[in-house]
């Protein structure tokens, strides 16, 4: 197998580069970091709910659609990408998912315990340290590899990956900047004073390469030939134009930014006949968190809707039918206009 | 049929990427099989191509989305698109909650029916085939 062990590469060769692996079936890990900061799409996701494309322009942060699942992101030189391309028929390829993501998150978690982090496999893609994700991780078909890309976050700048999100304002915003400071650490922040000791991109990419070769054995130097240039000009061609950024994605419902597994900011709004209803929430391991509910309805008294926030923290946001029915016929209030079925617009 | 927690009734034709295949009315109609949507989790998007969008066997056609993985959909026969289930656009979940009814994927109107009989169908061989597959994901 072979190991492209590139360092710093211009933005759009280190998207570029496993795209082209996978659709020429070479079999490789290709180490790589990119040398000037760009947001990265997912697959189906639509740039215009997704991403403030005018702030990014403005900024001169380019936006790329990978063909890889997951949210956007705002990636920088201070992570460490590891991409692993395997032909899916290859039998070190795992047929479940979490058994293909745990096989290949080990290296990468001892990567980080030989750095003094406690890192864990979290299921399903998940690696956490100290009850914080610390590395983002995806994975897809691409030609007829599987590919498994992730990265090691040496820094995060939560600022601007706030920034970049397209939102519905600036609380929304704050939100999401708090939620993913909260949840997201990096390397350097666990390691604290011992940072200054961490080993440089060339170190930790020397131990990539070592932790990944005990499960996938030796690597032969990757060459960066006319077969595989060739491909990340056509591939280039492709995904750089704005028709590609610009493909239709997944319909949503609102705006909602995934955190890390289990771990949605949301907001929407619903018009019902009494009013405008918008609802702010967090929705973390499936109960609620901080639902804030505003509007231009009329209810009677005025603090019922702050009885309703504080009935649903922590409650399960699948019970949010059953919830809504048990508060509606325990308390007393008035609402004219805006239905059960209205709160489901907006909460469910 | 029940095989080892796996629905896999034995009238369907299945490819070899657990995708599975019925001649209804000239037209062969596809969906993600009980053994793929459980493997995959939460479906969470599904590409619908266009009725008439030519599809080759064994090449990608479309792509399907489970928050942890991204998913090809390749061609089981030459032919085109007839129909692409829309309910699937706000509701790719139908397909983890009924994979062989509402949760069908495509209609496909294909050149040459006959060839559905190229995949695996048939008790025993549907049996034998996911043990098989059963066994290497059990392995990891």
């Amino acid at each position: 197998m072979e190991l492209f062990n590139l360092g710093k590469v211009p933005w759009d060769r280190s998207q570029l580069i496993y795209h082209a692996l996978g659709e020429l079936n070479r079999e490789a890990l290709s180490l790589v970091s990119p040398a000037t900061p760009y947001v990265c799409l997912g697959f189906h996701q639509n740039v215009d709910v997704e991403v403030d494309l005018e702030y990014c322009r403005s900024q001169g942060i380019p936006v790329f659609r990978r063909e890889v699942g997951g949210g956007a992101v705002f990636l920088d030189g201070r992570q460490l990408f590891f991409q692993l391309v395997l032909r899916k028929n290859n039998p070190l390829v795992p047929l479940g998912m979490e058994a293909f993501y745990r096989k290949f998150l080990e290296p990468v978690i001892q990567v980080h315990r030989r750095l003094g982090i406690p890192a864990e496999y979290r299921p399903i893609n998940d690696l956490a340290a100290n009850g914080r994700k610390i590395s983002g991780t995806g994975a897809g078909h691409i030609g007829d590899s599987a590919v498994f890309v992730g990265n090691l976050i040496l820094d995060f700048d939560y600022d601007t990956m706030a920034r970049v999100l397209k939102v519905p304002d600036e609380k929304f915003r704050d939100k999401v900047h708090k939620t993913i400071r909260e949840n997201l650490s990096t390397i350097r922040a666990e390691l604290g004073p011992k940072a200054a000791d961490l080993p440089d991109e060339t170190g930790l990419n020397a131990m990539l390469a070592e932790e990944f070769s005990k499960v996938l054995g030796p690597f032969t130097p990757g060459r960066m030939d006319a077969e595989l240039e060739a491909m990340m000009r056509t591939l280039g061609r492709k995904m750089l134009p704005e028709s590609w950024l610009h493909r239709r994605g997944k319909r949503v419902n609102g705006r909602q930014v995934k955190v890390r597994a289990g771990l949605e900011v949301l907001h929407r709004v619903h018009k019902a006949k009494g009013g405008l209803i918008r609802v702010d929430r967090t929705v973390e391991d499936g109960r609620f968190r901080d639902v804030d509910i505003s509007g231009d309805f009329f209810v009677q008294p005025k603090d019922a809707i702050t009885r309703l926030e504080l009935f649903l923290e922590g409650r399960p946001a699948a019970d949010v039918r059953s919830l809504l029915a048990d508060f509606q016929a325990n308390h007393d209030f008035d609402l004219p206009g805006v239905t059960i079925e209205d709160w489901l617009a907006v909460l469910e | 049929m029940e095989i080892q927690g796996y629905n896999l009734p034995d009238d369907l034709y299945y490819d070899a990427d657990h995708y599975w295949c019925k001649l209804e009315g000239g037209l062969i109609v596809m969906g993600m099989n009980d053994f793929a949507q459980k493997l995959a989790g939460e479906i969470v998007f599904v590409q619908l191509p266009f009725e008439g969008k030519k599809i080759q066997t064994g090449k990608k056609f479309a792509k399907v989305e489970s928050g942890k993985w991204v998913g090809k959909v390749m061609g089981p026969v030459d032919g085109e698109i007839a129909a692409s289930n829309q309910a699937l656009e706000t509701n790719p979940k139908l397909i983890n909650q009924d994979c062989y009814g509402q949760g069908w994927m495509y209609k496909i109107k294909p050149d040459d029916p006959g060839k559905i009989d190229a995949l695996t169908h048939g008790a025993d061989k549907i049996r034998s085939w996911l043990l098989a597959d059963i066994e290497r994901y059990k392995k990891g």
